[in-house]
C-alpha cells in the first residue's frame, strides 16, 4: 500500500515538475499587438460594456451605475458622438460579487463581444483586473479595491481609493467636517470598522484623514463581525460611549459596509444617549428615507459622497438630472448612478482627447501621459498620478428633517502620505 | 457592565437557540443534517417581509402566517420532495442535497420577488420586526433593550417550554424520541417513521422560520447573514451533541453571552484580524473534537456509502472508453480551432476539473466528505504567490504551494481520525470558515486585499497566457491524476481503503490500518486541490484571499457529486459544466437565480440517484439492455406456482385473497383457522438472495418454533414477516388479507409484533416511556412486574439483559398482539430468566396469540411449541407437529442431512 501511494506522490510531484518545467519564461505582459484598428471600433461606433454587481447574496447592488453610464453616453450620441463615432453601449454584465464571475465577464466582453473598453466597472470584488491589464484594455469605474491601483488600464473616476502605504491618502473628509463644525480643535473622533482586513485598512486611511484635519483620535475599533450585523450592539456602544476619557467622542465615523450596519449602530448609539456627530460614506441614499426606522436612525447623520450632491445647484448636476430624466424618467438618483455617470464622462473626455485615430495603445498613452480633467461634478482627475492615490475631493450632506441637504459642496484637498 | 453583557447576550442567544433546536430536532429525528436550515429561515423572513410590505398585512399577522403556515408547509414539502429520499441515500448525497437547497431556496425567493415586481428585498436596509417600528427602547432590570429584543426573548422562552412539553408529554414527542433512539425498532412498534420524519421536518422548519423572522430586524434580508446564523446555530447543536434539544437550547443562549463577552473584553485580540468574528467557528471545531466522537463509525467512513454495482462491467474496455476518447479528441480539436473566448472557458473548466479530481480521491475513494477543498486550493495559491513574491523561483513556489496544501491536509486529517461521518464533515466546514475568517486575513500571508500576482508559466515555445496551452497542460495533469486514481483503486492500498469504507470493523480485524490510509488519502486530495488552486491563480494571473471563498467549495462538491464522485470522468464533466452552464444562462439571458434554482433541484435528483448522473446513465443503459435481453424477468420470479405445497394445509384458491378470507373467516372446522402465513416468500439483501421460497403458517393460540442452523435465514424470515425487509416475491397474509405491501409500522398496528434479535428496548428512553410506545397506560405492567415498576424512571439502557427482555415482552401481556414473532428471545440470558421469558410465551399462547419463536438453540422452544418448522438454506425443509420431532430430525435439520 505504502508503495503505491509513494508512487502516486512521485507522480504528483512529476506533474508539478512538468507544470513548472522551464517556468517563469514569461513575465506576463504581452497584450494585443498594435495592428491598425482597435477591437470594437468602427468608423462610426465604439463598442463599450461594463461589469457591475447587479445581484449578490447579500443584496448589495450597483446596478444603477448602468443607467448613469447610459444617460451620459446617450447625451454624447445625441450630440453626434466623439470624432464622428457614437457609443454602442452593450450594458453591463453582472458579477454577482464573485471574483471568478467578474473575471469571466471581463473575458466575455473583451473576447466575445469585442468591446473597446469596459465602462462602468463597479464591483467591490471585481476579479477581471489581471486579465484586463494583461490585454491592455482600459476600464473605468469606482476604484474601491486594490486591484485597480498601480495598473495602467484601470481608471477610477476619483482615483485609486486603496493607496499603498507611502502613497497619497485623502484628507478631504476630515477637513470638510472640520470646516463644517467650525474647526477641529479639541474635538475627538472614534472610528468604527469591522473585523476584516479590508475594513481595517479603511479604518487606517480614514483615521488619518481626521488626524490630518486636526481631530484627536479617541479610538479605532474593529471588533464588529464582518459578515452580518451583530444581534446585540451593547458591547460596541459601551466602548464608544466611554472612549474619550470615559465620555463619548465628538464624532463617530462608521467605516462599515452597508446601511443596515449603520442603522443598527446609530439607533443603538442614540438610545444610549449619544448626542455627537455621526458620519459615514454610504448613508447618502434616497432609498433609506423610505423606511421610517432607517430614516429615524440616520436623522442628523452627515454622509460623505465623493461627487457633487444631487441637491447642489451646479449646472453639471442639473445636466446630470436632465440626462437621466431623458433615459429613464422618474428615476431616483443614487450614488451608484452618479458613479456610472462620471466614469462615462471621463471616458468620453479621454476619447475626445485621444483624437480621431483610435487604438487602445493610443488611448492609454493619452490617458497615462499627464492627463488632467476638472469637473465640478467629481472635482478633478489626474492620470497617471491618480492610479496610485485618490483625487482628494468630496462633499458632505446632512440628513435633516427627513431630507438630504448639502452641508459642504464638492471640494478638493491635498493628500498626505499613508502611514 | 458584565451583568449587562450576560443579560443582553442571552437575548442574542435566543435566536441561536431557536434555530439550533430546530436543527437538532430534524437531525436527531431523521439523520439528515440540514445545511439549508438557515435558508429556510431566510425564505420565511422574506415571506414575512412581503406579506407586510406588498400586501400591507399587519406585522403580527404576517409573522403568524409566515411562521405558523408557510415555514411548516415548506418543511413538509421538502420532506416529500427530498428529505424522505435523502434519509435513505448516503451521507454525501445528504450533505450535497441540503447544500443545494441552501443555494436554491433564497434564489427561488428572490426570483419570485423579481418576477412579481414585489418590493425588492433590499439588504442595505433593516426591515421591521414583529414589534413596533421603529423599535422602542426599554430598560427592564436596568439593561438597555428594545422591543424587538424583548419579543425575541419572550418567544424563545415560549418555544423552549413548548418544545419540552411536546417532546416529553405528547405521544408525537415520544414517537419522535423513539425513532431517534432506535429507528428500526420504532417501526416494529408501530411508529410510522416516515410520518415522524415529516413531523420533525415540519416542526424543524417552523423553528427555522421563527428564528428567521425574529432575526430579520437585526441581520436584514440577506441570505449570507442567514448562513452565518446557521453556523452559529450549528455550534449550539453540536454542543447539544446533535441529540439533546435542551442542551442545544442552553448552548445557543450561552453562545450569545460568549459573543458579547468576547466583543466587550478581548481588545487584546484585535491584532489578529478575524479571530473574534470566528469565535463561534472555533467553538464549533472544539465542540466537534471534544464532544462528538462517533460511536458507530471510525475514521470518517460512512458505511452505508457502498459503491453502486458496475453496470458497465460486461462492456468491453474499448467500448467503455470510447465516449471519453471521442470527447477528448473533440475537446482538443476545438482547442486548436475554436475562438479564444470559448477556449478560455474550456481552460477554466479544466482548472476546476483538476480541483474536482481531489473530491474523487477524498470522497469517491475515501468516503470522507470534505467541505474545505476551496480553502486548500486558496492555501496553495496564496503560498505560491507569497513564495514567488519573496523571490523564490516560480517552480519552487509552485511546489511549495502544493506541499503547503498537503501539509494542511495532514493537520486536518489528524483530528479526523477520531471523528466519523458527519462530524468530520462539520469539522472540515469549521476549518474552511476559519481559514477564510482568520488565516487568509493575515496580511503577511495574503498580502492584504491586494493579493499576489503571478506570471504565466512558460515552456520555451509557448506559455500559459495562451488558453490553448492551458487546456493541453491541464489535460495532461488531469490524465496524471486519473492514472493515480486508477492505480489507487486497483492496488492493494485501494482495496484496503474500500475495505475500510465498507466495513471498518472488519477491516481493522484484518489488520488494515484505517487511520493511515485515511490520512494518505486526505493529504493526497489536498495536494491535488492545491495544484488546481495554483493553476487557477496562474491562469488568472493573480490570487487574492477572496478569490476562492469557502462557499465555493460547497458548490464544487455539489457539482461533482451530481455528476458522480467516484470517477475522474465525473470530475471533468463537473468542471466543464460549472463554467459552461452560467455561460449558457447568460447567453440566453436567463436570470442567474434560475441557475441557482436548477442547481438546487440537482439535490432532489440526488435524493433519488445518490451516485450521480454518470452512474445513472450507465444504470439506465444497463436496464435497457437487460429488458431487451430477458423479456419480463419479474413475472417469472413472482410466479405463484408452488412446487412444494405445504404439508399440513389444504390450498385455497390462491389468486383471490378475498375468497380465501371468506373461507377462513367463516371457518367452523375443528382445525383453527390460520392467522398468519408466509407464502413462497423470496427475499434478500442487494444481490444476495437469502429466502428462496419460504412457506409458514401460524394459527391463533399456537406456538410455532422455527429452528435451523446459523445462516439458515431465520432472522430474515422474521424481518420479512414484520415488514422490516421487503419480499421480492411471494406474499405475507394476515387473517387472509394480503399485507405484503404494508410497511412495518402498519403491520405492527394491525397486531404483528416482532421482538427483534438482541433486546427490543429503546435504551435512551426510560422504562415508562418504553412501555408507552405500545401501551397508553403502563400501570397494568407494573402490577404484573413490580421490578419494572421500581425502575420506571431508569433509562432502559441501564437495565440488566433479563430486565430488558422482560421489558420487551411485557407490553404484549397487557395488550396482546395477534401475532408475536420473537427472534432469539433467549439469546444471552441466564437460564432462570429464560425460564421466566418462556412462561410469558406460554401465557400469551393461552390468550390466543399466534406465536412464532425463532431459536438457534432448540430445547427451550421445543418445550412450548405446538408445531415445528426447520429451515435450511433459505427454505423450510420440514414442518410438522412437535410430537414428530425426534433426535434424528433435529440432527438432520442442523447438519443438513436429508
Amino acid at each position: 500500500m505504502r508503495h503505491t501511494v509513494r508512487r502516486g506522490v512521485a507522480a504528483l510531484a512529476a506533474a508539478g515538475m512538468l507544470a513548472g518545467c522551464a517556468a517563469e519564461q514569461s513575465g506576463g505582459g504581452g497584450g494585443t499587438g498594435g495592428t491598425g484598428t482597435a477591437p470594437g471600433v468602427t468608423a462610426t461606433t465604439v463598442k463599450i460594456g461594463g461589469v457591475l454587481t447587479k445581484t449578490s447574496a447579500s443584496g448589495y447592488s450597483t446596478k444603477d451605475a448602468e443607467l448613469g453610464a447610459k444617460a451620459r453616453f446617450e447625451r454624447a450620441n445625441a450630440e453626434g458622438g466623439v470624432h464622428g463615432r457614437t457609443i454602442d453601449f452593450l450594458g453591463a454584465e453582472d458579477d454577482g460579487q464573485d471574483a471568478a464571475k467578474g473575471d469571466a465577464a471581463a473575458k466575455k466582453l473583451v473576447q466575445k463581444d469585442q468591446v473597446f473598453a469596459l465602462v462602468p466597472v463597479h464591483a467591490p470584488n471585481f476579479g477581471g483586473a489581471a486579465f484586463l491589464e494583461r490585454e491592455g484594455v482600459p476600464w473605468f469605474g469606482w476604484a474601491t479595491g486594490p486591484q485597480w491601483c498601480g495598473t495602467k488600464t484601470g481608471f477610477g473616476y476619483n482615483g485609486c481609493l486603496a493607496p499603498k502605504p507611502g502613497a497619497g491618502s485623502q484628507t478631504w473628509w476630515g477637513r470638510q467636517l472640520a470646516d463644517l463644525l467650525g474647526g477641529s480643535e479639541g474635538k475627538s473622533v472614534y472610528v468604527q470598522t469591522s473585523d476584516s482586513s479590508g475594513s481595517k485598512y479603511g479604518g487606517t486611511t480614514i483615521s488619518q484623514s481626521f488626524t490630518a484635519a486636526g481631530f484627536e483620535l479617541a479610538g479605532v475599533n474593529s471588533a464588529l463581525p464582518g459578515a452580518a450585523p451583530p444581534p446585540d450592539w451593547l458591547p460596541y456602544v459601551n466602548k464608544i460611549m466611554t472612549s474619550d476619557d470615559g465620555g463619548p467622542p465628538d464624532v463617530v465615523v462608521s467605516v462599515i459596509a452597508g446601511t443596515k450596519f449603520n442603522v443598527g449602530l446609530y439607533s443603538a448609539l442614540k438610545r444610549a444617549g449619544y448626542k455627537g456627530v455621526l458620519t459615514d460614506a454610504t448613508s447618502y441614499d434616497a432609498a433609506v428615507l423610505k423606511d421610517p426606522a432607517s430614516a429615524q436612525a440616520l436623522e442628523g447623520v452627515i454622509a460623505a459622497p465623493m461627487f457633487e450632491p444631487f441637491e447642489s445647484d451646479a449646472p453639471e448636476i442639473a445636466r446630470l438630472r436632465a440626462d437621466v430624466e431623458k433615459v429613464a424618467p422618474g428615476t431616483t438618483l443614487t450614488q451608484h448612478l452618479a458613479i456610472g455617470y462620471w466614469a462615462a464622462d471621463i471616458f468620453l473626455d479621454l476619447l475626445a482627447k485621444t483624437g480621431k485615430e483610435l487604438t487602445r495603445e493610443k488611448f492609454l498613452a493619452t490617458a497615462n501621459g499627464s492627463y488632467a480633467y476638472d469637473n465640478p461634478g467629481f472635482g478633478r482627475i489626474r492620470y497617471p498620478k491618480d492610479h496610485s492615490e485618490p483625487n482628494g475631493c468630496g462633499a458632505l450632506v446632512k440628513l435633516e428633517g427627513g431630507a438630504f441637504q448639502v452641508a459642504r459642496g464638492m471640494k478638493c484637498f491635498d493628500n498626505v502620505p499613508l502611514k | 457592565m458584565i451583568v449587562d453583557y450576560v443579560l443582553s447576550g442571552l437575548v442574542t442567544g435566543a435566536i441561536f437557540a431557536i434555530m439550533g433546536s430546530g436543527l437538532t430536532l430534524s437531525y436527531a429525528a431523521t439523520g439528515v443534517f440540514n445545511f439549508a436550515h438557515g435558508a429556510i429561515g431566510f425564505l420565511t423572513a422574506l415571506v414575512f417581509y412581503q406579506l407586510n410590505m406588498a400586501l400591507g398585512l399587519p406585522a403580527w399577522l404576517s409573522a403568524l402566517i409566515a411562521v405558523a403556515l408557510f415555514a411548516p408547509s415548506l418543511g413538509y414539502l421538502l420532506h416529500r420532495a427530498m428529505f424522505a429520499g435523502l434519509a435513505q441515500a448516503g451521507e454525501t448525497a445528504q450533505i450535497v442535497g441540503t447544500i443545494g437547497l441552501t443555494i436554491a431556496l433564497p434564489a427561488l425567493g428572490l426570483l419570485v420577488v423579481d418576477l412579481l415586481g414585489l418590493p425588492s428585498a433590499d439588504a442595505t436596509a433593516l426591515p421591521r420586526g414583529i414589534g413596533p417600528h421603529p423599535a422602542v427602547g426599554l430598560e427592564p432590570l436596568g439593561v438597555r433593550l428594545d422591543t424587538d429584543q424583548l419579543i425575541t426573548f419572550a418567544f424563545s422562552v415560549v418555544t423552549a417550554a413548548g418544545l419540552w412539553a411536546f417532546m416529553r408529554h405528547t405521544p408525537y414527542g415520544l414517537r419522535m424520541r423513539a425513532s431517534v433512539d432506535r429507528r428500526r425498532l420504532a417501526t416494529l412498534r408501530g411508529v410510522d417513521v416516515a410520518a415522524t420524519s415529516a413531523l420533525a421536518w415540519t416542526l424543524g422548519s417552523g423553528l427555522a422560520g421563527l428564528a428567521g423572522v425574529l432575526a430579520v430586524s437585526v441581520v436584514g434580508l440577506d441570505a449570507t447573514a442567514y448562513t452565518v446564523l446557521l453556523f452559529a446555530s450549528a455550534t449550539a447543536a453540536v454542543f447539544g451533541r446533535l441529540r439533546s434539544i435542551p442542551w442545544t437550547f442552553a448552548a445557543g443562549l450561552a453562545l450569545g453571552v460568549v459573543q458579547n463577552l468576547v466583543a466587550g473584553y478581548t481588545d487584546f485580540l484585535e491584532e489578529v484580524t478575524g479571530l473574534r468574528t470566528a469565535v463561534p467557528v472555533i467553538l464549533l471545531f472544539a465542540g466537534l473534537v471534544l464532544l462528538n466522537r462517533s460511536r458507530e463509525r471510525v475514521a470518517g467512513s460512512a458505511a452505508e456509502d457502498a459503491p453502486p454495482p458496475d453496470h458497465l462491467a460486461g462492456v468491453p474496455l474499448w467500448r467503455r472508453r470510447l465516449p471519453w476518447v471521442v470527447a477528448l479528441a473533440a475537446l482538443v480539436g476545438f482547442t486548436f480551432i475554436g475562438p479564444d473566448y470559448y477556449v478560455g472557458i474550456a481552460a477554466q473548466g479544466l482548472v476546476l476539473a483538476l480541483i474536482f479530481c481531489s473530491f474523487v480521491v477524498v470522497t469517491g475513494i475515501g468516503g470522507m466528505v470534505n467541505l474545505a477543498q476551496a480553502s486548500f486550493a486558496a492555501m496553495a495559491a496564496l503560498t505560491c504567490g507569497w513564495a514567488f513574491a519573496s523571490g523564490l523561483p516560480f517552480l519552487v513556489a509552485i511546489l511549495l504551494g502544493v506541499l503547503a496544501a498537503g501539509a494542511v491536509g495532514l493537520l486536518v486529517a489528524l483530528p479526523a481520525l477520531r471523528l466519523g461521518g458527519r462530524v468530520l464533515t462539520l469539522a472540515t466546514l469549521a476549518l474552511a470558515l476559519l481559514a477564510d475568517q482568520v488565516l487568509f486575513q493575515v496580511d503577511a500571508f495574503s498580502n492584504g486585499t491586494i493579493g499576489w500576482s503571478l506570471p504565466a508559466l512558460g515552456f520555451g515555445f509557448a506559455d500559459t497566457s495562451d488558453a490553448r496551452v492551458r487546456v493541453v497542460l491541464l489535460l495532461v495533469l488531469i490524465g496524471v491524476v486519473g492514472l493515480l486514481v486508477k492505480n489507487l483503486e486497483k492496488s492493494a492500498s485501494g482495496r484496503a481503503i474500500l475495505a475500510v469504507r465498507s466495513a471498518p470493523a472488519a477491516a481493522v480485524t484484518s489488520g488494515l490500518s484505517a487511520p493511515r490510509t485515511k490520512i494518505l488519502l486526505f493529504v493526497l486530495a489536498s495536494a491535488i486541490a492545491g495544484l488546481g488552486g495554483v493553476l487557477y491563480a496562474i491562469s488568472k494571473g493573480s490570487i487574492t484571499a477572496t478569490d476562492l471563498p469557502a462557499s465555493a467549495g460547497f458548490v464544487w462538491l455539489a457539482v461533482v457529486v451530481l455528476q458522480g464522485v467516484r470517477r475522474i470522468g465525473g470530475a471533468v464533466l463537473g468542471g466543464l459544466i460549472a463554467v459552461v452552464f452560467p455561460e449558457l444562462l447568460a447567453t440566453w439571458d436567463v436570470s442567474a437565480h434560475v441557475g441557482a434554482i436548477l442547481f438546487g433541484a440537482g439535490g432532489m435528483i440526488l435524493a433519488k440517484h445518490p451516485d450521480g448522473v454518470l452512474s445513472q446513465l450507465a444504470e439506465s443503459r444497463h436496464r435497457r439492455r437487460t429488458r431487451r435481453a430477458e423479456p419480463a424477468p419479474q413475472e417469472r420470479s413472482v410466479s405463484p406456482e408452488h412446487q412444494e405445497p405445504l404439508a399440513d394445509s389444504e390450498h385455497p384458491v390462491r389468486r383471490d385473497p378475498r375468497v380465501a378470507v371468506g373461507r377462513r373467516g367463516g371457518g367452523t372446522a375443528d382445525e383453527p383457522r390460520e392467522l398468519f402465513r408466509l407464502e413462497n416468500v423470496v427475499a434478500g439483501y442487494a444481490d444476495c438472495t437469502v429466502l428462496r421460497g419460504v412457506d409458514l403458517v401460524v394459527r391463533p393460540g399456537e406456538a410455532v418454533a422455527l429452528l435451523g442452523a446459523n445462516g439458515a435465514g431465520k432472522s430474515t424470515a422474521c424481518a420479512v414477516a414484520a415488514g422490516d425487509l421487503p419480499a421480492t416475491a411471494g406474499r405475507v397474509l394476515l387473517d387472509g388479507a394480503d399485507i405484503t405491501a404494508w410497511p412495518a409500522y402498519r403491520r405492527a398496528r394491525a397486531g404483528v409484533l416482532l421482538a427483534p434479535e438482541g433486546r427490543g428496548v429503546f435504551p435512551g428512553l426510560t422504562v415508562e416511556e418504553n412501555l408507552r410506545t405500545w401501551l397508553p397506560d403502563p400501570a397494568q405492567v407494573y402490577e404484573r412486574l413490580p421490578r419494572l415498576a421500581e425502575r420506571r424512571a431508569v433509562p432502559a439502557g441501564a437495565l440488566s439483559g433479563g430486565e430488558q427482555q422482560l421489558l420487551t415482552l411485557a407490553p404484549a401481556l397487557v395488550r396482546p398482539p395477534r401475532v408475536l414473532i420473537a427472534d432469539e428471545p433467549s439469546l444471552g440470558l441466564a437460564p432462570l430468566v429464560v425460564q421466566q421469558v418462556f412462561e410469558l410465551f406460554a401465557e400469551l399462547r393461552e390468550r390466543g396469540v399466534a406465536l412464532l419463536l425463532v431459536e438457534e438453540k432448540a430445547t427451550e422452544a421445543l418445550r412450548i411449541a405446538d408445531r415445528v418448522a426447520f429451515m435450511r438454506l433459505g427454505r423450510v425443509t420440514w414442518t410438522g407437529p412437535r410430537a414428530e420431532v425426534d433426535g434424528d430430525r433435529l440432527t438432520a435439520a442442523y447438519l443438513g442431512a436429508t
